[in-house]
């Protein structure tokens, strides 16, 4: 075993940039334990503990940044130290080649771009609706990223941008495509002839990627924040991105995509539908949707039918909803429960889109039975979890970015007798992370290999929400959930009735065999 | 040609006091990061200078435009003058700033501040938990050598900038100015020995957190969830608490749990 040492006296870096530096240097090749610390009395001893207090570090003070790497070979040590100047450089002031940061204020971010017409904020939500209102007298449009903004600042906001003309799109706006450009998690679309009202962020991201895969793009996507439609907002923000979508020339078709809305609101939804003058597709997940045509109006009930009725519109063809659109499902679903051993009957969906999340469990209880769930709170053997949730996201990043939490729970899936599928979703796209399916994959590995030891099987079925053009490359992604044992659907509409096929048995397989008798 | 003109936007009220008392006070740069700016005063105290919105420091003070904090680089001049910092290239006025009160006021039926979802791996060492270990049972049983033995353990302990423990022990001493100093105020050594353990045991800047934490001053989102009246404000509070830093946020929130929990026992 080999260390080397870095001691750089009297360097302050952030504390993100030191936990991002240690993570980095693990995960290199040949690498056994790497730390970054202050070299103060108590870290020396921690460094003594792990058996990494070099000389060198023994004669850090306070006040100097400790980098200690132990590696298979003195040459991988050493080339693991050198690297990590460079890594740091990177997220010092100046070591950036140059390239000025971002304004910090609107009146900043004005000035040197007066010819702005949008302002996106991401802010604490008690610091949001003053910068909105601070952006809207400015006369930006806003795409409001925040959330934790009160329903009485997001009413009186979006009074005000419509008092002005402007969009206020969120809070907890999470996508947008104006004129094709992708605002915050967005995925590499092209632009088209399709607009859309979203009030759902992955639910947007599902739905135009799947229309990108039929070749079809958006002309815009307008975000309009989950509490749009209840009856405290009006659906303020939805209407009014209906306007502008019937009168924009590029829109030729839109597609409106969220939750049910309160009574009221539904009603003045449907009124400005009928009158639009465009076709239009609703898919608003909930549970009972009637799917079918009513003139213009085409009511869906899953993301990706939203998808196939856009598609079969364009076209001037008639839609049906569709169950499974890959070859021998029946077959794949056989064989995977033949891996299975007596009692291994519930599904555990571990979701990093919260409107993904929502849409397996609408599509599981009609199947399986009552699902437990971070969503609804209800109780059930079958689960099925949003870990975008603020309880999971206190102290770490989302988990489009941040894998931890869901390692840590896939981790857990091999213990447990009763589960037979593992049930997932891959969000790829700009702002999600690098390699997501590459972060989960050793889980998904490890834990298929602990149902094994224990004399079991875990199927593992999942759906990957992005198109060739992301930077990850989606098929890339489905490749390497492949390599780890994943059964990747087109869908997350049609894992979820893979999932629940498996787990439920024949009785399930032949209903989701019978186009019509289940969602 | 007339250096660019910024704006200090927000300040703390005792900081704010400092600067119009002290003309002529002189510093450097200490260190420059991507968001931030700090400042080191000839008496070895810290200011430090980040973007607009709520002050996440004691010492600190919001800028208009960080854009301008661009030029600085650690260990060019620092002068307090009338109304204005100046440093080469860079005049900072605060006439107009917002004066924030980072001072704690008693609340002691504060709710149970949320437990963090997770914390530094240094807080989970054989040290870390017995540190924590000992200031809970200090605060608990009123215990004043082993409160002091547990903050003076936690001191430049674990990861970050600001050590792991010393945002655990700024969390704790926040619960305790609100809920019930007595473990702090009746006995005066309290103080004096963490303090002056700070000045040996972690960095420059972990130290200036602690030392006003001793005196009873805390960044905004920490004051936030110690104003909180209600658990679901104090829920919100310290979610916006815990997303802050790598785990400084969760960290210092831990140490606010630890306390409250130790008082309520």
């Amino acid at each position: 075993m080999a260390q080397a040492t870095l001691v750089k006296r009297g360097a302050y870096h952030d504390s993100v940039a030191l936990l991002t530096l240690a993570r980095a240097l693990r995960g290199r090749a040949g690498v056994r334990d790497a730390a970054v610390v202050m070299g103060t009395p108590a870290n020396r001893d921690l460094l003594a503990q792990a058996g990494l207090l070099t000389e060198e570090a023994g004669t850090a003070t306070p006040n100097d940044l400790v980098i200690v790497v132990e590696a298979e070979t003195p040459a991988v040590a050493q080339a693991a130290a050198a690297a990590a100047e460079p890594l740091l450089a990177r997220s010092t002031p100046g070591g950036d080649g140059g390239r000025r940061p971002p304004p910090r204020t609107i009146a900043g971010a004005i000035r040197r771009m007066p010819e702005a017409n949008l302002a996106l904020i991401s802010v604490p939500g008690a610091f949001a609706a003053a910068e909105a209102r601070a952006a809207l007298a400015a006369g930006l449009n806003v795409m409001l990223w925040s959330d934790n903004v009160s329903l009485r600042d997001e009413v009186a906001l979006k009074h005000d941008a419509l008092e002005r003309g402007l969009l206020l799109m969120g809070p907890d706006c999470g996508t947008a495509y104006l004129a094709a450009v992708a605002l915050g998690f967005a995925n590499a679309v092209p632009s088209g002839r399709v607009g859309a009202v979203a009030a759902s962020g992955t639910g947007l991201q599902e739905v135009a990627t799947l229309l990108a895969g039929r070749g079809h793009g958006l002309s815009h996507a307008i975000g309009v924040g989950g509490r749009d439609m209840s009856e405290e907002v009006g659906g303020l923000m939805t209407l009014a991105a209906l306007d502008l979508l019937g009168e924009d020339a590029a829109t030729e078709l839109i597609v409106v995509i969220g939750k049910p809305p309160a009574p009221a609101v539904g009603r003045r939804i449907r009124g400005k539908l009928a009158t639009i003058g465009k076709p239009v597709v609703v898919c608003l997940l909930g549970r009972d949707v009637a799917a079918g045509t009513d003139g213009p109006v085409t009511t869906v009930a899953t993301l990706e039918d939203a998808a196939l009725a856009v598609d079969a519109a364009l076209a001037g063809a008639p839609w049906r909803p569709r169950v499974f659109s890959v070859a021998d499902v029946a077959g794949r679903i056989s064989e995977a429960r033949r891996g299975l051993a007596p009692g291994q009957s519930s599904v555990l969906g571990l979701y990093a889109g919260g409107t993904l999340a929502h849409e397996s469990l609408l599509i599981l209880e009609p199947l399986l039975g009552p699902v437990a769930s971070n969503l609804t709170g209800g109780k059930g053997r079958h689960r099925v979890i949003d870990l975008g949730a603020d309880e999971f996201t206190v102290g770490r990043a989302h988990p489009m970015l941040d894998p931890t939490t869901r390692v840590e729970m896939i981790g857990g899936a091999g213990e447990q007798a009763d589960l037979a599928v593992l049930l997932l979703d891959v969000v790829l796209g700009h702002g999600a992370a690098a390699d997501p399916a590459g972060d989960i994959a050793p889980a998904l590995e490890a834990a298929r290999g602990a149902a094994r030891a224990r004399g079991r099987g875990l199927a593992v079925v999942a759906s990957v929400v992005g198109t060739a053009r992301d930077p990850q490359g989606l098929a890339a992604q489905v490749a390497r959930l492949e390599a780890a044992g994943a059964w990747v659907l087109p869908s997350n509409a049609q894992a979820a009735r893979a999932a629940a096929g498996i787990a439920g048995g024949e009785a399930i397989l032949a209903a989701l065999l019978h186009p019509g008798a289940h969602a | 040609m007339t250096d660019p003109e910024a704006r200090l936007v927000r300040v703390g009220a005792q900081l704010a006091r400092r600067l119009e008392a002290a003309g002529g006070l002189r510093g450097r740069v200490h260190s420059v990061f991507a968001r931030a700016v700090n400042v080191e005063w000839n008496d070895g105290s810290l200011l430090a200078l980040h973007q607009p919105g709520p002050l996440l420091a004691p010492f600190a003070a919001a800028v208009d435009d960080t854009a301008v904090l661009r030029a600085l680089r650690p260990g060019m001049p620092v002068v307090v003058e009338p109304r204005r910092l100046r440093a080469p290239g860079l005049v900072l006025s605060w006439e107009r700033a917002t004066r924030v009160d980072c001072s704690v006021a008693r609340n002691p039926s504060l709710p149970a501040p949320a437990r963090p979802g997770g914390h530094a791996p240094g807080l989970d060492s054989p040290g870390g938990a017995g540190a924590r270990a000992a200031l809970a049972a200090g605060i608990g049983r009123r215990d004043a050598s082993r409160l002091i033995a547990g903050a003076c353990a936690l001191l430049g302990l674990g990861e970050g900038l600001t050590p792991a423990g010393d945002d655990c022990l700024v969390g704790a001493l926040a619960v305790l100015h609100a809920v019930d100093p007595a473990p702090l105020t009746r006995e005066p050594a309290v103080a004096g020995a963490i303090a002056e353990a700070a000045a040996a045991r972690t960095t420059a800047i972990g130290r200036e957190f602690v030392l006003h934490a001793l005196a009873g001053r805390f960044s905004e989102p920490v004051l936030a969830v110690l104003r909180a009246r209600s658990r679901t404000e104090s829920a919100r509070a310290a979610a916006r608490l815990a997303a802050l830093g790598a785990t400084s946020g969760a960290d210092t929130l831990g140490g606010m749990r630890l306390a409250w929990d130790a008082l309520a026992a």
